[in-house]
């Protein structure tokens, strides 16, 4: 065994002699403050705002489908290309037709 | 103490997982000197082992649904604790180089004594000697310095520590022999400044 082997494990047989770093009890309201705050981690909230969530995203998708099928001939007619239905004093179409 | 024998164990664990407060007090105090020796063990600087040590049974208590009794209790939350201590310390990063400057007198005698004395460091210099131990395995990484400290201070066996730890025991062997190089090399440049 190398010399520096011999000194760490002298070194080391001392620190084993050092007496404990302190009282190993919990100190006082430890254990009350986190059964405490591990109860609150595991409570409702999480899973009552996730169900909350889920409830209005569902309500939210049939609102824009409703929205959608109500209004699907104007949202159709947005689309369509239709040149004459562009008034013809529009600005936009007269700079297309200078254009063209 | 976690080797009170009177402790009803599974009797408390079932009745923390029915959300009883008293029973999570209960196991908080039961439990609390086995996971303050781990924290004590392995605290990362400017930790506080307070914290540390909430941090581990909040932790503790979130998984405690999957606890299947396939290891005792005590080990699977020491699991808990070592897993949080390295995670801590992987946080701090960087393990700034310990320098002779660095040592107190009594660290100093104390390490002057270990390496020119054929002898045992004095008794009355033991605090010293562990401060100068935890200042010395501050330099490893977690895993190795975890190691050291179980086989070197607390001499627990390689499969006590795989116990402990979860590592397999060829994991354990190979960290041990890897950190007392490493740790040779650290102590070796400390000395052979100092006396160069």
């Amino acid at each position: 065994m190398k010399p520096s082997d011999k000194s760490w494990e002298r070194l080391v047989a001392a620190a084993r002699r050092a007496p404990p770093a302190g009282d190993e009890a919990a100190p006082f309201g430890f254990s009350t403050r986190v059964a405490a705050l591990a109860f609150e981690q595991r409570q409702a909230p999480p899973a009552l705002f996730a169900r909350t969530a889920l409830r209005a995203a569902a309500v939210a998708g049939l609102l824009a489908a409703a929205a959608v099928a109500l209004n699907f001939s104007a949202i159709k007619g947005a689309f369509d290309d239709d040149p004459a239905s562009a008034a013809p004093d529009d600005p936009i179409a007269e700079v297309v037709d200078l254009g063209s | 103490m976690p080797d009170d024998q009177s402790f009803d164990l599974a009797g408390c664990l079932g009745r923390v997982r029915q959300r009883d407060q008293t029973a999570a007090r209960e196991l908080v105090e039961h439990l609390h000197p086995l996971v303050i020796r781990i924290v004590r063990a392995h605290l990362p600087r400017r930790v506080s082992e307070e914290d540390l040590a909430q941090d581990i049974f909040l932790k503790m208590f979130t998984r405690i649904d999957q606890y299947q009794g396939a290891v005792p209790f005590t080990h699977w939350v020491s699991r808990i604790a070592v897993t949080t201590c390295i995670d801590q310390l992987r946080a701090q990063k960087r393990r700034p180089e310990l320098r002779w400057a660095d040592l107190s007198e009594r660290e100093t005698d104390v390490l002057d004594s270990a390496i020119t004395n054929e002898n045992d460091v004095a008794p009355d210099e033991a605090l010293a000697a562990r401060e100068l131990v935890q200042k010395l395995l501050g330099q490893l990484k977690p895993e190795d310095r975890m190691v050291i400290q179980y086989l070197d201070l607390d001499q627990k066996s390689i499969a006590e520590i795989s116990q402990l730890t979860g590592w397999n025991k060829t994991l354990v062997k190979v960290r041990a022999f890897r950190a007392r190089r490493k740790l040779q090399r650290f102590y070796r440049e400390l000395t052979e400044k100092e006396h160069a």
